[in-house]
């Protein structure tokens, strides 16, 4: 049995450039990401945000492992107080002026599944967050 | 300690006793002599994963033999789950982004938040 890392793939109408800028300026991921403690794109940059419910957050502790501008960023991926670390890898490939984002999250099952954990982060916690205030904050200034 | 199936597949030995025994179950014997590791140290493994709900021990006259169960297994699954949920919404969100950057052409930020840490 293996526990194989979980991949997830995307492609945009908009330019390598312009998709690298998205996931490496704290301006521009405080749009659709999250609102990070601070980011620069390089090796061993370490960065924090907290994200979860109300009743219930976790502040979520990053490094930075591997910059390639425009084609890769990696970070490892951990939760403060809780063991475990995972690794966040987004990879950019640009295809006829669109961009394919090739997402991958290693290291998930070294996450306890306490599943307090797992319903505050996801359920209530993330999917609120993003699903409603970003989905709000995105439709009224377009 | 912990006794789920995430601490459960955690170890690089249980994943591979798991891979043993999935397709037959196996005496504790054939389990251990196929690891450079103790045998009383195999036996823990097998006793975590057992506490785990993965594996079942069961006598069969003298020997004790090993089988799997992976109806357990499904949790794992679900757990990915919430993520592939997660990063959904995420990209998602980035590809609203993108799209209003780009319809927003090259107009620029009207304010801009000085805050290094």
């Amino acid at each position: 049995m293996k526990t194989e890392p979980f991949v997830i793939e995307r492609t945009y109408n908009a330019p390598v450039s312009k998709v690298w800028k998205a996931i490496t300026s704290k301006d521009d991921m405080k749009q659709w990401y999250f609102d990070l403690s601070g980011f620069k794109p390089e090796v061993g940059f370490e960065f924090q945000f907290t994200a979860g419910s109300k009743e219930k957050s976790f502040l979520h502790l990053c490094r930075i492992r591997e910059v390639i501008k425009d084609k890769k960023l990696s970070y490892s991926w951990k939760y403060d107080g809780v063991e475990g670390s995972s690794l966040v890898t987004f990879e950019l490939f640009d295809e006829d002026g669109k961009t394919r984002v090739k997402l991958t999250h290693e290291g998930l099952e070294t996450f306890p599944a306490i599943p307090d954990f797992a319903r505050t982060n996801f359920d209530k916690g993330w999917t609120q967050i993003i699903g409603t205030s970003l989905k709000e904050f995105v439709e009224k200034e377009s | 300690m912990r006794r789920d199936v995430f601490q459960a597949i955690a170890d690089p030995t249980r994943r591979e006793i798991l891979n043993m025994v999935a397709h037959q179950p196996l005496n504790l014997n054939s389990v251990a002599e196929n690891f450079p590791i103790s045998r009383p140290a195999i036996s823990k493994h097998i006793k975590i994963l057992n506490e785990c709900g993965l594996l079942v021990i069961k006598q069969q006259g003298r020997e004790r033999f090993c089988e799997a169960k992976f109806d357990k297994l499904n949790e794992v699954s679900e757990w990915i789950e919430q993520y592939r949920a997660f990063w959904t919404v995420k990209l998602d969100a980035l590809g609203k982004f993108l799209e209003k950057d780009i319809t927003k052409g090259s107009r620029k930020k009207s304010k801009k938040k000085k805050r290094r840490s």
